[in-house]
């Protein structure tokens, strides 16, 4: 128990500073976990390997935390990987349940990133070869797998098929990276663009843009008028929450934390399909799931338990193998080789000391998370009672400069921030889906850079059915998952036919479905 | 002839404005320093890895000693450029490796010709440590066996990352095989890939015999027992013989110096014909906007020199396996030129 003597009032200090500014950096549009990470890195050369890692963990830890907190009161994800929490959050924030929801959402992510890092912490070596048993085959399979849900995230599935794919060819836009072993050349543009879009859209200004900026322009479209959102806010003991809300949900806590630790441990998977698939799984096991998207608990639990999952899990190929589960891990790499320590399959045996020094940095920032969190929302949750004609300017501003720094200072990032706003506006005008649009530009270039190695390495397409007993279950599970959206697609168009029929009154015929809200 | 005081006063005045801003002028142009915050992007996106490393271990001393406010930005090569491209005041430099220039050989978009576009910088270290390995199982003891498989008709397949570090090895290989066993060279067979986690992840499937990785990426795998999935073995290293024998006697991690000298040349032979082996060692430098004033350039060279000269630089570059290796705009521009022009016909040759 060597390592006892590291943790001295310092270590805890950084790991509670950490986690804070991590929250605030997850919190603001625009800003990340990634970048927090990144801006503080240099600060290990004086802070010592394990004073810097109580920092950057808890930077980590609040930073993917934090990205709530906008997901649910402004629909705006903070990070990529609480897309999902924008679906149920933001509509219960608009019922005026804003605390409650980020109550659920600190809860769940407490628990996610508690049962990743328990995983990780007994399990790290053992998973790790479970994990280079996903070659490029089963790689593409989990992100058709992810992409498989868009089928059933969506109101109509033809529509949000088809605006699925838009996204795809959305995020092909760019070069075909010589980093993903691809030819360097650019693509789906005019030569006059390269300059801008060598390497494609950057994906946080699309989110913002897409989910924040289109928002506000919906809302101002409606026009200043005096807001009553403000008092419909229910704060406190009237804001409905209680821990009964969780009653039933173990399973799907438990089974989402496991999805966000084994998505994250997967190197190149990325963290947004976490949540994705922890999310469509509930939908698709859950007994009564007709409330997602339009501010179910369940959803929140699923979302923010995967996604706090990947904290652990992102950390399991790092530290056994030397290589990042995403991509604030492999700005947490770093940290090691500025030391000079190598990361690789015998870190853990040869680094105890700092091994027990990170699981406990771990675990120790989820708690300060959690209460830090869960007694700041009532204030937090206020952020909705500032009248929208302050906030929403704020707000653009905060994107603005989020957007701007997010690569280090391109303009064009603004520029992008900005199209996709217009977009997300007109796209939700004509009718087309937001969610799918998004997740397919997210997973797009990753099955691209995996269908296309699948087939570089094997030659064949059948091997995507016949690589590995891995690759049988995934198909089993995206067969399942395509035939669950269609049944549901079936029993939503009966139910609507029954509504119509039981309606009285022209007023109530309605050709276009508009129950959700997940945009 | 009566003049005024009031124009005698005028002239003078004039005179002397002109002769101070003539002279601030000439002294612009003799001293332009770098002034205000100074950002050095580096060529590649990764903070953990060697680039970002060497950056910091150099930048950090550079911003000391001239006291000046100067971050690290990893924003890629492609990023890096355009952001150079841009700014001619001094206040954006650049650092990168032979990536800069091989890009170019191999025709990737994106790469100029560097020693065109910009002013090449000094260079600042050596990264020993580009390797190939294969499974620690595999059949391939040495390199000689894959080059002797490759020309018996085997086919040998190589994961490497296209267009650059990375695939100068292999490309040196290739041409070596094209030498000895004429007409085979084709059973050499790259396999693109891109992170180094891509191309373990080849080998563990056995989609590729050989990968290109590097000493402090892979050594922790050498050292796995043979019945692992992950064990992999060194076979070969591109640096000079020269150049490794100046790192530390313990090496890396629990591999010694004296065991890496095994794998350098002439222990390992990939000739380039008339005698001539093929080596290559990674190296780190500065680049500049070609518009930047001579001053900046100047200035930044003699700090380099001075704090080369203290020392304790090339104790923190070695501690982190590199090898320290100044040398100063002119000479780095010269000598990087010349190095492009041996792997050009490399690249020509087995194209």
């Amino acid at each position: 128990m060597e390592f006892l003597s590291v943790l001295d009032f310092t270590f805890f200090l950084l790991v509670g500073f950490g986690t804070l500014v991590g929250i605030i950096f997850g919190a603001i549009p625009g800003m990340t976990a990634t970048m927090a990470v990144a801006v503080c890195l240099p600060l290990t050369y004086a802070l010592g390997l394990n004073h810097g890692l109580a920092l950057l963990l808890g930077l980590y830890v609040g930073g993917i935390s934090g990205g709530m907190v906008p997901a649910v009161l402004l629909n705006i994800p903070g990070t990529p990987s609480s897309i999902t929490t924008t679906f149920d959050g933001y509509p219960m924030a608009r019922k005026g349940e804003g605390e409650k929801a980020l109550r659920i959402c600190v809860i769940a992510s407490v628990i996610g990133g508690l049962i990743s890092a328990a995983v990780l912490f007994l399990f790290a070596p053992l998973l790790a070869d479970f994990s280079i048993k996903f070659s490029y085959v089963e790689k593409f399979l989990i992100i058709l797998l992810a992409l498989s849900v868009i089928a059933s995230l969506s109101n109509s599935m033809l529509i949000g098929i088809f605006s699925g794919v838009i996204g795809v060819w959305l995020s092909l836009i760019g070069d075909y990276s010589i980093s993903d072993g691809g030819n360097g050349h650019t693509r789906l543009m005019f030569d006059f663009m390269e300059p801008y879009l060598f390497e494609g859209f950057s994906l946080l200004p699309v989110l913002i843009g897409i989910f924040g900026i289109s928002t506000i322009l919906l809302e101002a479209e409606k026009g200043v008028k005096r807001d009553v959102a403000g008092q419909r806010i229910k704060i406190g003991k009237e804001g409905g929450f209680s821990l009964s809300i969780f009653k039933g949900s173990l399973t799907n806590l438990t089974r989402s934390s496991f999805i966000g630790t084994f998505v994250g441990m997967l190197p190149g998977v990325g963290g947004s399909a976490a949540s994705v698939l922890a999310y469509t799984q509930e939908k698709n096991l859950a007994r009564n799931s007709s409330q997602m998207g339009k501010g179910a608990p369940q959803g929140l639990i699923a979302s923010e338990s995967a996604n706090n999952a990947l904290t652990g899990g992102a950390l399991i190929p790092l530290l056994s193998l030397g290589i990042p589960g995403d991509a604030t891990t492999a700005v947490l790499i770093g940290a090691f080789t500025l030391q000079g320590i190598q990361v690789g399959p015998l870190f853990i045996p040869e680094n105890h000391e700092t091994w027990y020094v990170m699981m406990t940095a771990l675990v120790l920032a989820n708690f300060v998370m959690f209460f830090l969190m869960f007694f700041a929302i009532k204030y937090i949750a206020k952020v909705v009672m500032v009248p929208k004609h302050i906030l929403y300017p704020i707000i653009v501003m905060m994107c603005v400069v989020g957007a701007y720094a997010i690569n280090y200072g391109i303009m064009f990032d603004v520029w992008t921030l900005l199209i996709f706003g217009v977009l997300g506006y007109l796209i939700q005008k004509i009718g087309l889906e937001i969610a799918p649009l998004i997740i397919g530009f997210i997973l797009g270039s990753q099955a691209e850079v995996y269908f296309v190695k699948s087939l570089e390495s094997f030659g064949t397409y059948s091997v995507f059915f016949t690589k590995s007993p891995i690759a049988m279950v995934l198909w089993g599970l995206i067969a399942a998952s395509v035939v669950f959206a269609i049944i549901m697609g079936i029993r939503s168009r009966a139910r609507q036919k029954m509504e119509l029929s039981q309606a009285s009154g022209p007023h109530t015929v309605s050709g276009k479905h508009h129950g959700s809200n997940n945009d | 002839m009566l003049l005024s005081k009031k124009t005698m006063m005028g002239v003078g005045s004039a005179g002397l404005i002109a002769a101070l801003a003539m002279h601030s002028g000439i002294a612009m142009a003799q001293d332009a320093q770098m002034r205000g915050n100074i950002r050095v992007v580096i060529g590649s996106t990764s903070t953990g890895g060697d680039t970002y490393q060497n950056a910091s271990i150099v930048v950090d001393r550079l911003a000391e000693h001239l006291g000046l406010n100067m971050k690290v930005d990893a924003v890629g090569a492609s990023s890096a450029f355009r952001t150079l491209d841009r700014d001619s005041r001094g206040n954006t430099l650049m650092i990168f490796h032979d990536q800069s220039y091989l890009g170019h050989l191999y025709g990737v978009q994106g790469y100029d010709d560097i020693f065109e576009k910009y002013t090449i910088g000094p260079t600042i270290a050596i990264n020993p440590g580009n390797a190939y390995l294969v499974a620690k199982d595999s059949p391939y003891e040495t390199l000689d066996d894959i080059i002797e498989a490759v020309g018996n008709g085997e086919t040998v397949r190589v994961a490497i990352q296209p267009g650059g570090v990375s695939e100068i090895g292999f490309s040196a290989l290739k041409n070596a095989i094209a030498i000895e066993h004429p007409g085979q060279e084709d059973n050499l067979v790259a396999v693109n890939t891109g992170s180094q986690s891509d191309k373990n992840q080849q080998l563990f499937d056995g989609q590729a015999d050989v990968i290109n990785g590097s000493v402090q990426a892979n050594e922790q795998y050498t050292r796995l027992p043979e019945d692992d999935q992950k064990a992999m073995r060194f076979v070969w290293l591109t640096a000079r013989q020269g150049t490794i024998e100046q790192a530390l006697e313990e090496g890396l991690g629990q591999t010694t110096r004296e065991q890496l000298l095994e794998y350098v040349e002439p222990n390992v032979d990939v000739t380039m014909g008339e005698d001539e082996n093929f080596t290559f060692d990674k190296e780190f430098f500065f680049l500049y906007n070609k518009e930047m004033d001579q001053g900046i350039v100047d200035q930044i060279d003699e700090a380099l020199a001075a704090i080369y000269d203290e020392g304790s630089i090339q104790e923190a570059q070695l501690n982190a396996f590199f090898i320290p290796d100044f040398n100063p705009s002119e000479e780095a521009s010269e000598y990087l030129q010349e190095k492009m022009t041996r792997y050009e016909e490399i690249i020509s040759n087995i194209n």
